[in-house]
């Protein structure tokens, strides 16, 4: 047995991990969630927000990292939506805008029909120049947006009207996977305007650890990951379906069903972990 | 110079973003100086593309190792570049479409004197100066007392316009210049001239007294021209296979004299473009869904019941509702709505939902020959003016079957390299290491309903030790103070650091290369 752990191929630790997270997806595992006092934060920012006010949504994610943060991007939107609030879409990562689209497709075009573009919502789409972007639209939005995703003047879509810059929003909610992202948004928008921009943030679990130095002056509320989603799901859920009787959809589920796999993966890296040290101290004491 | 010159822009822009964050009043040149680099940061896309292509050619070139993959990552990314540069496959924008009309090329210069209107008056002038509005300044003229018009004035012209200056007189000018400068009566609704595009434009199919008319205004060879290509394009015939027709179809009737359908060759046939109207109008070939009364509902549901299973009582409640009400909808979307509400509430036999949904797969086939028909139909005005991601598109495939997937899977592959990882490399070697390792083990824990299960049995007096709670605690103090440590160690080495660029201490970013 020692011999087989000390020269396990890798292989099988792969087919283990891959196990531990098939087995929950077609079993269809999911747990209840806690929602710690970050999510709660997040979920009070914008709950606590008159129907009408604006909001920016910056999403600075990708594909690679959807998985983690798509979720919480919906969830946002979707709560946005529950609450009439303005949703202004905007992006610093290349396939930002991509990202835009799939939940304006999910959440807004499937479930809010009656929302409408440039009076409700609009998608002002990507630009480069990182935190060049937060820097100059603080100040003065209309040097860098002239026109919105389509190509239509910003001056032409009723929505825009009267912005001067991002001091005119009432909450920046930004779902970043790296840089540019929250951090960029925190030092550049929420420091230098302390009492003009307040931001949440949602961000990957990597990410989050060096967001927390930030909490709570800078950052009052922030998503830690998939499970930060899926506690701020439970929040919006149990809010706009629950106490309506309504049962949730499953795209306003995602979070918590992708915390079953996270779970088993989870027990899994400790067993190994554990496993490894076993055999550590057994190579030791059998060491001359 | 060649050192010098980065070494300028580096210090002058540093100090303006150092003094324009102290000061409020210059403040605006720091703005100045981020709208530059956000400039100069897409430009370095394509420096980026370049680089891309040096270093992957050259690779190729030298038979480096694992040259393979450079040629797949040039094919990439040249054949993501052209489709999304050329927007192949991407339809037009709708809005920069002129749906239901045709157009020829004809410069201002060409239109007939014939077509210049003229009405007695006087320009006004502005007391700041503001020229004519650009929509009609190339059109407009003051000649020997007269106002001069060239080309048939659009209504969005006359309102610019009258917006130019609030007086009653000028109005009265506009009103009679607009009036003037119209085609004439035969014609009017039907063509119009779009100076910003130097085209003539004619809405749905020239007829022969329509061509008559037009060719009548002038006889120089190129309104001729104009005329003739405009009568050819406008009777374009467009033909689309449709197998079946709904049973209670009518050609609408702003399209009874271009849409036929020939039974024998199963198409639809149709002379000139569609425009959005007469598109809506030939979709809408389905009866509209009108309440059911209660005898009605009954049957309804008896024949559902007769294809498969009995309802439930909620299945029941939900028919009832639904049939009962008004609905917006065609029967079909009616049906649909209904068959999804009955499908969330309990479960419906095939016969069943065979039933309740074919007449949407019939709208819904309709409605995708209908939108055929007015593309095929269509004449392009601006190919390039669609978005280079619009569902179908090539780039639109590029992204979804390969990028996305591709990035996903990367992003994924990290959870199996880090399993192996940690069984090989995460030991318990001394007490930092032992340290790392309890944290690790109630990070991970805690962030998953595993750790809630584990010590939910502690009473509250204990409820610190909870490892949910042991988890917040971590983060919020143990890891927010090393971080607050690291980042005001960095914060401060950046300030020193920066200083030293400004001040051409540090000339390292500029690389090693001699003067």
């Amino acid at each position: 047995m020692y011999e087989f752990l000390k020269n396990l191929d890798r292989r099988w630790v792969f087919l283990m991990m891959l196990l531990a997270v098939a087995v929950p997806i077609l079993f269809r595992a999911q747990f209840p969630e806690r929602p710690t006092g970050l999510a709660r934060a997040v979920f009070d920012e914008i709950e606590k927000l008159p129907a009408g006010s604006r909001v920016l949504l910056a999403f600075d994610f990708d594909p690679a990292s959807e998985g983690e943060l798509g979720p919480m991007a919906t969830m946002v939107v979707r709560h946005c939506c529950e609450k009439k609030l303005k949703m202004y879409f905007i992006a610093l990562w290349p396939v930002g805008p991509q990202m835009i689209d799939d939940v304006i497709h999910k959440v807004i075009l499937s479930d809010f029909p009656e929302l409408v573009y440039g009076e409700d919502y609009v998608n002002l789409g990507f630009k480069p120049g990182n935190e060049g972007v937060i820097k100059v639209i603080v100040t003065d939005w209309k040097q860098l947006y002239t026109t919105d995703d389509r190509g239509t003047n910003i001056d032409q879509i009723p929505m825009c009207r009267g912005i001067e810059n991002i001091q005119s929003m009432d909450l920046v909610i930004n779902v970043s996977a790296g840089y540019p992202g929250t951090k960029e948004w925190v030092q550049y928008a929420a420091t230098p305007y302390p009492d003009k921009i307040r931001i949440v943030a949602g961000c990957t679990g990597v990410q989050a650890p060096l967001l927390y130095p930030y909490i709570p002056q800078q950052l009052p509320g922030l998503l830690g990951a998939i499970k930060g989603a899926a506690e701020y799901e439970e929040l919006v859920v149990q809010k706009y379906d629950r106490k309506k009787g309504r049962q949730p959809a499953a795209k306003y589920q995602e979070a918590k069903r992708r915390m079953g796999p996270q779970l088993v993966a989870h027990l899994l890296m400790i067993g190994l972990i554990v496993l490894g040290n076993v055999v550590f101290f057994m190579e030791r004491s059998r060491r001359p | 110079m060649k050192r010098t010159v980065p070494l300028l822009i580096t210090a002058i822009v540093g100090f303006i973003f150092v003094v324009s964050f102290f000061t409020p009043a210059a403040e605006f040149l720091g703005e100045l100086a981020a709208v530059w680099f956000d400039i100069l940061a897409g430009i370095a896309f394509i420096l980026g593309g370049g680089n891309l292509l040096k270093v992957h050619l050259k690779k190729i070139s030298d038979r480096q190792a694992g040259w393979g993959y450079s040629g797949v990552t040039i094919l990439a990314f040249v054949a993501t570049l052209v489709v999304g540069l050329g927007k192949f496959g991407s339809p037009p924008a709708p809005k920069q479409e002129f749906y239901g009309e045709t157009f020829a090329t004809l410069p201002l210069e060409a239109l007939p004197e014939s077509l210049v209107a003229r009405v007695p008056g006087q320009i006004p002038e502005k007391e700041n100066g503001e020229p004519l509005p650009p929509s009609v300044r190339r059109q407009i003229v003051q000649r020997d007392g007269q106002i001069e018009f060239r080309g048939w004035m659009l209504s969005n012209q006359k309102h610019d316009l009258e917006e130019y200056k609030d007086r009653r007189a000028w109005r009265k000018t506009v009103e009679a210049l607009y009036e003037a400068a119209q085609p004439p009566e035969p014609l009017r609704g039907k063509v119009a001239y779009y100076t910003d595009h130097r085209a003539l434009s004619f809405k749905g199919a020239m007829t022969d007294s329509d061509r008559q008319a037009l060719l009548a205004l002038s006889d120089e060879p190129v309104w001729r021209q104009a005329v003739e290509q405009l009568y050819e394009q406008s009777r374009k015939v467009t033909r689309v296979r449709v197998s079946w027709l709904p049973e209670s179809f009518a050609v609408p009737e702003s399209l009874r004299d271009r849409l036929r359908y020939d039974a024998q060759t199963k198409e639809l046939v149709l002379q000139g473009p569609l425009s959005a109207d007469q598109r809506d109008a030939l979709k809408k070939q389905f009866p509209d869904a009108e309440p059911l009364s209660a005898k009605q509902r009954t049957t309804f549901r008896k024949k559902l019941e007769s294809l498969g299973r009995p309802l439930n009582d909620e299945q029941a409640k939900i028919l009832d509702r639904l049939l009962s009400q008004p609905l917006p909808e065609s029967v079909g979307e009616r049906n649909k709505l209904l068959g999804l509400a009955l499908l969330e509430h309990g479960g419906l036999t095939k016969e069943q939902c065979d039933s309740l949904f074919a007449p949407y797969r019939q709208e819904v086939a309709w409605r995708a020959k209908v939108l055929e028909l007015f593309h095929a139909a269509h004449q392009v005005k601006y190919p390039w003016s669609g978005e280079y991601r619009a569902q179908g598109s090539p780039f639109w495939w590029l992204y979804e079957y390969a990028f996305k997937p591709l990035t996903a899977t990367m992003f994924a592959m990290l959870a199996f390299y880090v399993a192996s990882a940690a069984f090989r490399a995460f030991r318990a070697k001394n007490v930092e290491a032992i340290l790392l390792l309890g944290t690790a083990f109630i990070i991970l824990l805690g962030r998953t309903f595993a750790g809630v299960l584990l010590t939910d049995w502690l009473p509250d007096s204990l409820a610190g030790l909870k490892i949910d709670n042991l988890t917040v605690y971590i983060m919020q103090v143990f890891n927010t103070a090393g971080n607050r440590a690291i980042m005001i160690g960095i914060a401060l080495g950046i300030a020193s650091t920066s200083l030293k660029v400004l001040l051409g201490v540090d000339r390292s970013y500029l690389g090693s290369g001699g003067e």
